[in-house]
C-alpha cells in the first residue's frame, strides 16, 4: 500500500510538496479552496511581475529617445490589454500546475480543508458537501492573506489590499499606500508608471526597513526620482469617508493626505484559524503560526507544515523548498531546511536581491565583518543599458573572510543574487569570490569587484590620493 | 570663466551673498570632475545646514558626491528646475545651475571663503600635488 499523503493548500508550498511526494511513490491528495498556485501565482509574485514587465516596457518606450529611437506620437498604454496579458500569464501557469498534477496522478479536490483528527482531513466543498480523507501523512500549506485593520473601510475598490491592487481595475489619480514594505514599494513603482500620484506612508523610519540600510537608501532616492512622496515614521490613524471621491487620511504626525484610492499593505495574516488545529492536537503560536523543526515536523508525528503558516521567511521559494523537505521526510527521507543561504528578491525599480547577514545585523549580533562595496555606475555594462543607479555589497567575516551576506540594489539584482547565495552555501571566501573571473561586460562583474573591495582591492574605483 | 563676484569654498562650492541670503552652487571645476549630472537630491525648505558639512548629494554618471555647504543657515529655497533638468548644473554652474538659497545664521563665515583668484591658485596647487 502506498503512503496516503494529504496536503491542505496548493500554493508554492503545497503543490511542490505534492509533486515531490508523488515522485516518492505516495498516493497524494491536495485540498485547495481556491486555485492552484496560491497567493504567489494568483495574487502575488507572478501577476505583479507581469504588471511590472508592462510598466518596464512603458518606461523604455518613454525613454526611447535616449537610445536614439524615435517613436511617432504619444506613448500610451491600454489598461485592458495589460490586465488581459497578466490574466493570460497566470492562466498558463495554472494550467501548467494542473497538467503536472495530472501527469503524476495527484488528486486535486476543490474544498476547504480542516482537521477532523490527527489522521483525517475534511474537505468542505462550495455546495456544502463534505469529503473525509483518511491520511497516513498530512502537510499543512494554507499560506497567508493580506492583513486588514478594522479601522479601514475595505471595499476592494477605493480601500484595497494587494489582492485588489493586482487586479488593476483602474488607475487612481492619487493613490495612498500604507506600508512601504516589499509590496507597498513594488506597487508604488507600478502605479506611478501608470500615472498615479503616489504617497507612501511607513511606520518605520525608512522604506524596506528589513533590508540593508544602504539598499533602503537607494530605493528611497529612486522613489524620490520617480516623484513618489514617502512619509516615514508615521502611520495612518483614520481614513475619512469619500467626499466627491476624495478621501482624507489623517496621519499620526498630524499631516493629512488626500487620495481617491488607498492600498493597505501592512503585512500578512496566516491562514490557520479555520483549520481546527486543536482537533489534531496541533500547537499554534501567537500569530497563528504552526511551529515546526528543521525537518518541517509539527508537534504531532506525521503532520508537517510548510510555507507562510510556519511563520518563517514568507517567500514562495522558501515555501517550495520547505515543501520538498516535508514531502521527503514524510516518506522516509531525512532532509533539513537551511535558511542561511536563502536569497530574497524585491521587484522595485531598480530591483533588490539579498542573501545572508546584513551589516547592521552583524553589528547587533557582535560579529566582526568587513564590507566591500561597488557602485553600478562604475560598470561599463550599466552605462550601455543606462541603468547606473545601484550598489553591490559583499559582507565577509573579518577573521575567516567567509562570505556571510551579499546585498544588491540595481538592474537584474534578483538574478545576480544567486552567485552570492552559492558563495554562502559553499562557504566561499570573499577572496575566492573576487578571484573568480566574471565575464565582461556584465552586471555580475559588480559582485567580483565588491568582493575584492572587502580587502580594498577593487579595480574600478578611485584610490586614495597618496600624500 | 570663474566669476569674481562670488566666494569659493575649498570643496568646490560657491556662494553669492545678497543681504542675509546666500545662493549656493558648485564650481565649474566640480561639474567638470563629476561629468554628466543625472540627479540632484535637493534639500527641503527649512532644512538646517552647517558650514563645511553636507548640503545635498549629486549623482553623475561617474559618481555620487556630496555638495558641501560653505555657510551655515536654513534652506530658504531650492532650485526646483534641477529636479527635471539636472544637466543645467553642467551647462550653467554659476547661473541657472544654482542649487539652493540659504538664510545665513552667521554671515561672518563668508569672510573665511576664497576669492576667485585665491580659488584658482588653490586649484593650481591641488593639481600640482
Amino acid at each position: 500500500m502506498p503512503t496516503r499523503l494529504t496536503i491542505i493548500g496548493a500554493g508554492p508550498g503545497g503543490y511542490v510538496a505534492a509533486i515531490r511526494a508523488a515522485q516518492r511513490g505516495a498516493q497524494v491528495t491536495v485540498v485547495e479552496e481556491s486555485e492552484v498556485g496560491g497567493t504567489c501565482l494568483n495574487w502575488g509574485c507572478i501577476p505583479t511581475k507581469t504588471l511590472i514587465a508592462s510598466t518596464e516596457a512603458l518606461e523604455q518606450a518613454r525613454n526611447a529617445a535616449e537610445f536614439g529611437i524615435e517613436l511617432n506620437g504619444e506613448v500610451r498604454y491600454n489598461l485592458d490589454r495589460i490586465r488581459e496579458r497578466k490574466d493570460r500569464v497566470v492562466e498558463t501557469q495554472i494550467k501548467g500546475i494542473r497538467a503536472l498534477f495530472k501527469s503524476r496522478g495527484i488528486t486535486l479536490i476543490h474544498g476547504k480543508g480542516s482537521f477532523l483528527s490527527e489522521d483525517v482531513v475534511r474537505s468542505v466543498q462550495k455546495d456544502g458537501t463534505t469529503q473525509d480523507i483518511r491520511s497516513d501523512r498530512i502537510i499543512i500549506a494554507t499560506g497567508s492573506r493580506p492583513a486588514r485593520m478594522a479601522a479601514f473601510p475595505f471595499d476592494g475598490r477605493t480601500v484595497m489590499t494587494s489582492d485588489d491592487a493586482v487586479q488593476l481595475k483602474s488607475v487612481p489619480q492619487h493613490l495612498l499606500i500604507i506600508g512601504a514594505g516589499v509590496i507597498g514599494c513594488e506597487f508604488a513603482f507600478i502605479y506611478r508608471s501608470l500615472g498615479s500620484t503616489v504617497t507612501l506612508v511607513e511606520i518605520m523610519p525608512r522604506a524596506l526597513s528589513t533590508e540593508d540600510e544602504d539598499l533602503s537608501g537607494i530605493i528611497e532616492r529612486e522613489l524620490k526620482k520617480a516623484k513618489v512622496t514617502l512619509i516615514t515614521s508615521a502611520s495612518v490613524v483614520t481614513i475619512g469617508t469619500a467626499d466627491e471621491g476624495v478621501m482624507t487620511a489623517s496621519l499620526s504626525n498630524g499631516r493629512e493626505v488626500k487620495a481617491d484610492c488607498v492600498l493597505v499593505s501592512i503585512g500578512r495574516s496566516l491562514n490557520t484559524e479555520n483549520l481546527r488545529l486543536e482537533d489534531a492536537g496541533l500547537a499554534a503560536g501567537k500569530r497563528g503560526e504552526i511551529p515546526v523543526n528543521e525537518k518541517m515536523e509539527t508537534n504531532i508525528p506525521g503532520i508537517y507544515a510548510v510555507g507562510d503558516v510556519t511563520g518563517r521567511m514568507m517567500l514562495a521559494h522558501v515555501a517550495s523548498h520547505q515543501g520538498i523537505v516535508a514531502a521527503d521526510n514524510a516518506l522516509g527521507g531525512d532532509m533539513r531546511m537551511d535558511y542561511a543561504s536563502v536569497p530574497a528578491a524585491i521587484f522595485t525599480r531598480p530591483e533588490i536581491g539579498s542573501v545572508g547577514i546584513r551589516e547592521q545585523q552583524a553589528r547587533e549580533q557582535g560579529i566582526a565583518v568587513k564590507t566591500g562595496r561597488f557602485p553600478y555606475r562604475a560598470l561599463g555594462k550599466a552605462h550601455t543599458t543606462g541603468e547606473i543607479a545601484g550598489l553591490f555589497k559583499v559582507i565577509a567575516d573579518a577573521v575567516t573572510d567567509r562570505v556571510l551576506g551579499v546585498h544588491i540594489c540595481g538592474a537584474r539584482a534578483s538574478d545576480l543574487i544567486h552567485e552570492g547565495a552559492l558563495a554562502i552555501r559553499m562557504g566561499a571566501t570573499a577572496q575566492q569570490l573576487g578571484d573568480m573571473v566574471h565575464a565582461h561586460p556584465t552586471f555580475a562583474e559588480g559582485i567580483g569587484e565588491a568582493a575584492e573591495d572587502v580587502l580594498g582591492m577593487a579595480i574600478h574605483v578611485p584610490g586614495e590620493r597618496r600624500e | 570663466m570663474n566669476p569674481d563676484d562670488i566666494k569659493y569654498h575649498r570643496e568646490h562650492a560657491w556662494v553669492r551673498v545678497e543681504g542675509k541670503h546666500a545662493t549656493i552652487g558648485i564650481t565649474d571645476f566640480a561639474q567638470q570632475q563629476l561629468g554628466d549630472i543625472v540627479y540632484v537630491d535637493l534639500p527641503e525648505t527649512d532644512t538646517e545646514v552647517d558650514a563645511d558639512s553636507e548640503l545635498c548629494e549629486i549623482e553623475s554618471t561617474k559618481a555620487t558626491s556630496p555638495v558641501v555647504s560653505p555657510v551655515s543657515g536654513t534652506v530658504h529655497e531650492a532650485n526646483d528646475d534641477l529636479a527635471d533638468s539636472p544637466e543645467i548644473m553642467n551647462e550653467d554652474p554659476y547661473g541657472n545651475g544654482w542649487i539652493v538659497v540659504i538664510t545665513m545664521s552667521d554671515p561672518s563665515e563668508v569672510n573665511d571663503l576664497m576669492s576667485r583668484d585665491e580659488y584658482e591658485k588653490f586649484l593650481k596647487e591641488e593639481e600640482e600635488r
